[in-house]
C-alpha cells in the first residue's frame, strides 16, 4: 500500500477518506468516498456546480468566474478545480446532499489498471531481438577472413552467439558497414532455440537508442506501446479505432467481408494503416524514429491474427471451426506495409482456438495465472468476450460474441477510454442530477466503458430504469433530464452547452440494450464455462477483468450490473488492456515468448455454441442484475431499499 | 421390510391466487408437489376449467363449424353466451375474449368493452378472466379500463406483457384484480416479469402465468417441458418468483390449427371434424394439466365435458 498523505471530511455526513497522492483533485477524491457532489460538466470548471465550502485544511484552488467574490470570501470553491496538499474538512452544500446513509449505499471499489507480475520490473530487459555491439580486429595479410567470419566470430567471442546465420540483405551492405564504422558495428540478433539470425549491422555502437513495438490488434481498437529496450520502460502508448470497423462490428462480419471478392485484401490493409497511424503517434511521443525499433510483438483474435497477415479467416467460421494456425513464423513487418525498415521482425502470440486467440495467451501471461497456484477466473471484455478458468496446473476457456459496447461500440455517444470521455458517474437518488468526471478533466465528447458501468448500476438504484432496462417514463415529471428524444427514452448525462459536442450528451434505451446484452454474454459464458467444470463462481479464489473500460473501474458497481458475479471486492482484479501487456512482456523477455507458447499449449477451449445450456443462462443474465437475484444479494438489496424509499 | 414408494422432496409451494370475489370467488395453485403427484404433496385446488366468450360475433366468422354450432344462438351476445358456458356446459369460469379491440380490426373502443365486461361478470357465478387483443398498447388501454369499471370485482385482466405490464399492473392495483402476466416460453422471462410485476407493487397473491405453448403437433413437448421447468423451478428450488399458478388458453391455440379445423370433405382421411377437432382441444389440454396447469380455457363445450371428467379422475 502507498503512503497516506491526506485525510479529507465531508461533512455534514462525516465521511472521511484518505487520500495517497499529493496534489489530488477534491471531486475525484469525493467520488471515491462516495461523497455526492453535483458536476456535470466532468470536472473541467465550466459548471459551476460541485461548489463546496472548505471549512479547514490546505489546498490549492483555481478562482473561477462561477464563484462571487463573497462566495470565495466564505471559502467556497469549485471541487474539481481544487488540489489536496493538507488534511481538509470539506462542508457539501444542501443542493448536492441526499440521505445516503438510508439508500444502503456501498463504499466504492474503485480499481486502477493493475501491472500483474511486478517481478519483471527493474529487471534488465532480455528481448527475443537484441543488439550486441562488437569491435572487430581489422583484416590484415595475416588475417584475411571474410566479413561475414570477422563479424560472426567477434559475436562468439564477445557474446557466446553460435550458429549465427545472415539475412542476404545484411551481407549485402556489410562490407561497406564494416568499414563505415571503422570496424565497430552494432548488429540486431534474433534469438530463437534453433539459431541465431542476424537481421541488422549498423556502423558503431548504437545501443541507446532500441526501442521494441507492442500491439494488441482488437476487433474495434488497435492499442500500440513503444518500450526502451534497454531499462525496460514503456515510453509512449497509443491507440485507435480499427479502420476494419466500417467492413463489420464483429469477427464474424469480418469473416464474411473477408470471403468477397478483395475483401481479405482490404481488411489486412486497414487493419495496417491502423497500426501505421498509432505507430506514428507512438514515435511522435516518444522522439524515436521507425529506425530505432528492433523488433514487434503482436497478440490479437485468431481472425485479427489471420486478417493481419492476410491469411483467409473463412475456415474459422465454418463448423468445425479451424483456424490456420495457432502458432505463427516470425515476419518483416514491411512485408505487410508497416512503415518500419526491413529488419524489423514481428512475432504474433499463439492462438489456443478458433475463438480465443493470441490477445488471451498474452492476457494470461500478463496475470500470470498460469504460474499461480489460486484459481482464477480471467474474462477479457472486448468485442468477443473471453474467459479462461484455472490456475498454474489446468485452464479451460471459451469465448462469446458479447458486442464493443464497453469499447464505445454501439453506444450513440460511446468512445474510447481518451481525454474527454466521461468515466466515472454517480447520480443523486432525489433529484436524478448526474456526478460526471471525464479524463483530463475537460468537458465530456462521450463516455467510455466504465462510465456506462456506473451509469447502467446507478439507473437501476435510482429508479430511473427497470430491471430490464427500460426507462421510467413517470420520472420524466420530476426531471428534464429524463426525455423522449429521437431516438425514444433517454437520459441527458450532460447538457450541450458543457460538452465539446454542438448536442446533449444522452444514454438512450437501446445502449442500455446493448450493454445489458453484452454483460449478459460474458457472465453467462463464466457460468456455463464453470458448470462445464463441475466448479461454481464461490470457487473462485480471485477474477481479474480486463478490457478498454478506462483507467479504473468500480467493482461494485461492475457486480451490481452482473457483469462480474457478486463477491468480495477485494478478490476482484482490474487488468486494463492485459492483452498489450502480455505482448510488452514477451517483446522485452524472450524467456515470456516461451511461457506465452506452453500457455497457448495448456489452454483446452470448450465451445459454447455446443452448450444447449448457453442459451438459457443468456436470457437469464439479460437482466439487471440477473434473473437469478438470489446470485446478487447485495444488489437485490440495494434495489429493494431503494424501492422502499422511493415509495414513501 | 415393506417396499416404499419413492417419494421426491420440495422446497416450495404454489402461490393460492384467489379469483373473482363474493360467492364467486375461486382459488387456484396452492399445490406442493409437482403435477399429479397427489402422493407426493397437497394439492388444495382443483384445476379449474374455464370457457372462451368472444366479444362480438365478426371476429368468429372463421371459426370451423363445430365450434359455431353451440353457440349459433348466443354468438354476439356474450352476456348470453357466458350464461350459456356456465350454466348448460358447466364452465367452472369465463374468459371474455376482447378481440374486436384490436386496432387493426374493428378497433372496438375501450370504454365500451369494459362495460361489456362489467355486464357479463355481474351476469354470472363464477368468476371472469378479461382477455386483451393482444395488442401491447391498445390492451393497456383497455384492460386499464376494464379495471376501472369493474373495481373490486377480482377480476383475472391480461395478458400483460413486458411492453405493457406497467398500466395493466397498475390499474390492477389500483383497482383490486388478478394479472396475468404472458411471456414467450421461457422460463427465465416468466420470471423477470414477475419481478418487475412485484417490483412495481404487484403481489404474487395477484399473479397468474401464461408460459403460452403451441398446440399438439405445434410444439407442444417443449411448451411441456418449459412448464414443467417452471414449476420446478417453484417447487424444488423453492424460487418464489416462480411460484405462480399457470394459466392457458388451449382453446385458442388448438383451434386455430388446420388438424383441429378442416373439414371432412378436405381432409377425407382424417375423420369427422368435430370428433376430431373436440379430441385435438382435450388431448392438447390434458398434455398441459400434466405440466401443472392451474385455469384451462376451452372452447368447444365436449372438450370441457371431457376434461372435467379426466380432471374428476386424477383428483380422485
Amino acid at each position: 500500500m502507498p503512503e497516506r498523505r491526506y485525510t479529507v471530511r465531508f461533512e455534514p455526513d462525516g465521511v472521511s477518506i484518505d487520500v495517497y497522492r499529493e496534489a489530488e483533485n477534491l471531486l475525484r477524491v469525493a467520488m471515491v468516498a462516495g461523497v455526492h457532489i453535483n458536476a456535470s460538466c466532468g470536472g473541467a470548471g465550466t459548471c459551476g456546480k460541485c461548489k463546496v465550502r472548505i471549512l479547514e485544511g490546505e489546498y490549492r484552488s483555481q478562482h473561477s468566474s462561477k464563484l462571487t467574490q463573497d462566495e470565495w470570501d466564505k471559502g467556497y470553491r469549485l471541487a474539481c478545480q481544487t488540489e489536496i496538499v493538507g488534511d481538509l474538512v470539506v462542508e457539501v452544500p444542501v443542493e448536492s446532499r441526499y440521505e445516503k446513509d438510508v439508500l444502503g449505499r456501498r463504499p466504492d471499489h474503485v480499481l486502477r489498471a493493475a501491472r500483474f507480475q511486478k517481478e519483471y520490473e527493474g529487471i534488465v530487459p532480455e528481448p527475443a531481438v537484441a543488439k550486441f555491439y562488437v569491435e572487430l580486429p581489422e583484416p590484415t595479410a595475416d588475417n584475411n577472413m571474410s566479413d561475414m567470419g570477422r563479424l560472426g566470430q567477434a559475436l562468439k567471442r564477445e557474446h557466446e552467439l553460435d550458429k549465427v546465420s545472415t539475412d542476404y540483405t545484411v551481407l549485402r551492405d556489410l562490407p561497406a558497414v564494416l568499414r563505415e564504422g571503422g570496424w565497430k558495428a552494432t548488429a540486431t540478433v534474433m534469438r530463437t532455440h534453433r539459431s541465431h539470425r542476424i537481421v541488422r549491422v549498423e556502423p558503431g555502437d548504437t545501443r541507446g537508442r532500441t526501442f521494441a513495438l507492442a500491439i494488441d490488434v482488437g476487433t474495434t481498437t488497435i492499442h500500440g506501446a513503444l518500450l526502451d529496450v534497454n531499462t525496460g520502460a514503456e515510453v509512449a502508448r497509443a491507440a485507435d479505432y480499427n479502420a476494419q470497423v466500417s467492413m463489420g462490428e464483429d469477427v464474424i462480419t469480418r469473416i464474411i467481408a473477408a470471403l468477397k471478392p478483395g475483401g481479405l485484401e482490404a481488411l489486412q490493409k486497414r487493419a495496417v494503416k491502423t497500426i501505421n497511424g498509432v505507430l506514428k503517434e507512438l514515435l511522435a511521443k516518444a522522439e524515436a524514429e521507425a529506425g530505432d525499433i528492433s523488433h514487434a510483438v503482436f497478440a490479437g483474435n485468431t481472425t485479427m491474427t489471420q486478417l493481419l497477415l492476410g491469411v483467409n479467416p473463412k475456415y474459422i467460421r465454418e463448423a468445425p471451426y479451424v483456424p490456420a494456425a495457432n502458432f505463427f513464423p516470425p515476419f518483416r513487418l514491411a512485408d505487410l506495409g508497416i512503415r518500419v525498415p526491413p529488419h524489423v521482425m514481428g512475432y504474433v502470440m499463439p492462438c489456443v482456438a478458433s475463438y480465443v486467440g493470441g490477445d488471451i495467451t498474452a492476457g494470461v501471461l500478463a496475470t500470470g495465472m498460469h504460474t499461480d497456484p489460486r484459481l482464477t477466473l480471467f474474462m477479457d471484455v472486448g468485442t468477443n468476450g473471453e474467459i479462461v478458468i484455472g490456475n498454474q496446473d489446468w485452464m479451460v476457456s471459451a469465448s462469446a460474441s458479447a458486442g464493443p459496447a464497453f469499447e464505445g461500440g454501439g453506444v450513440k455517444f460511446g468512445m474510447r477510454a481518451t481525454y474527454g470521455a466521461i468515466e466515472q458517474v454517480r447520480i443523486n437518488p432525489e433529484n436524478l442530477e448526474p456526478m460526471i468526471l471525464t479524463i483530463g478533466q475537460v468537458p465530456p465528447k462521450g463516455i467510455c466503458g466504465s462510465a456506462m458501468i456506473d451509469c447502467l448500476a446507478e439507473f437501476v438504484e435510482t429508479g430511473i430504469i427497470t430491471q430490464n432496462g427500460k426507462f421510467n417514463r413517470e420520472l420524466a415529471s420530476r426531471t428534464d433530464r429524463i426525455r423522449e428524444g429521437e431516438n425514444g427514452w433517454e437520459y441527458v448525462l450532460c447538457w450541450k452547452d458543457q460538452t465539446q459536442l454542438d448536442q446533449d450528451i444522452t444514454i438512450i434505451e437501446p445502449d442500455i440494450d446493448n450493454l445489458i446484452r453484452t454483460k449478459g454474454s460474458i457472465y453467462s459464458a463464466c457460468s456455463v464455462l464453470l458448470k462445464s467444470v463441475g466448479l461454481h463462481f464461490s470457487d473462485i479464489e480471485r477474477i481479474i477483468i480486463a478490457g478498454g473500460f478506462g483507467q479504473f473501474i468500480d467493482v461494485e458497481k461492475a457486480m451490481a450490473i452482473g457483469l462480474l458475479p457478486e463477491t468480495d471486492p477485494e478478490r476482484v482484479a482490474y487488468g486494463g488492456n492485459t492483452s498489450l501487456a502480455g505482448c510488452e512482456m514477451a517483446a522485452l523477455h524472450r524467456d515470456r515468448i516461451d511461457e506465452a507458447e506452453q500457455i497457448a499449449t495448456m489452454i483446452t477451449n470448450i465451445e459454447l455454441s455446443a452448450s444447449n445450456m448457453y442459451m438459457e443462462e443468456y436470457v437469464a443474465a439479460l437482466f439487471l442484475p440477473h434473473t437469478r437475484m438470489e446470485e446478487f444479494p447485495r444488489e437485490a438489496e440495494r434495489i429493494r431499499l431503494a424501492q422502499q424509499i422511493r415509495a414513501q | 421390510m415393506a417396499f416404499e414408494f419413492p417419494k421426491d422432496k420440495y422446497n416450495g409451494k404454489i402461490v393460492e391466487v384467489t379469483i373473482g370475489a363474493g360467492d364467486k370467488a375461486r382459488t387456484v395453485g396452492g399445490e406442493t408437489a409437482m403435477p399429479l403427484c397427489n402422493f407426493e404433496g397437497e394439492f388444495p385446488n382443483r384445476p379449474l376449467v374455464a370457457m372462451e366468450v368472444y366479444d362480438k360475433a365478426e371476429v368468429c366468422e372463421t371459426w370451423a363449424p363445430a365450434c359455431k354450432e353451440p353457440f349459433a344462438d348466443v354468438m354476439g351476445d356474450a352476456v348470453a353466451w357466458a350464461k350459456k358456458c356456465v350454466e348448460e356446459f358447466g364452465a367452472e369460469a369465463i374468459c371474455l375474449q376482447l378481440a374486436s379491440t384490436d386496432p387493426n380490426g374493428m378497433n372496438t373502443p375501450a370504454e365500451e368493452a369494459a362495460e361489456l365486461a362489467k355486464k357479463v361478470a355481474e351476469a354470472i357465478p363464477v368468476p371472469l378472466i378479461v382477455w386483451g387483443c393482444e395488442n401491447d398498447e391498445k390492451d393497456a388501454e383497455t384492460l386499464a379500463k376494464v379495471a376501472e369499471v369493474c373495481a373490486g370485482m377480482n377480476l383475472v385482466i391480461g395478458p400483460a406483457k413486458e411492453g405493457n405490464y406497467k398500466k395493466i399492473g397498475g390499474a390492477a392495483i389500483g383497482y383490486d384484480h388478478v394479472v396475468v402476466q404472458q411471456t414467450p416460453i421461457d422460463v427465465n422471462m416468466a420470471k423477470q416479469l414477475n419481478i418487475l410485476l412485484n417490483n412495481l407493487g404487484v403481489p404474487m397473491t395477484k399473479i397468474l402465468m401464461d408460459p403460452q405453448m403451441g398446440a399438439l403437433g405445434y410444439g407442444i413437448e417443449y411448451c411441456y417441458t418449459v412448464m414443467e421447468r417452471d414449476r420446478l423451478t417453484g417447487l424444488k428450488q423453492g424460487d418464489e418468483k416462480m411460484q405462480s399458478p399457470l394459466i392457458l388458453d388451449v382453446g385458442k391455440y388448438t383451434w386455430k390449427t388446420k388438424e383441429a379445423s378442416v373439414s371432412v370433405d378436405e381432409e377425407p382421411a382424417w375423420g369427422e371434424a368435430k370428433v376430431r377437432g373436440v379430441l385435438w382441444e382435450t388431448v392438447s389440454a390434458v398434455d398441459v394439466l400434466a405440466a401443472g396447469a392451474d385455469i384451462l380455457i376451452l372452447r368447444h363445450p365436449d372438450s370441457v365435458r371431457i376434461l372435467k371428467k379426466i380432471i374428476d379422475e386424477l383428483m380422485a
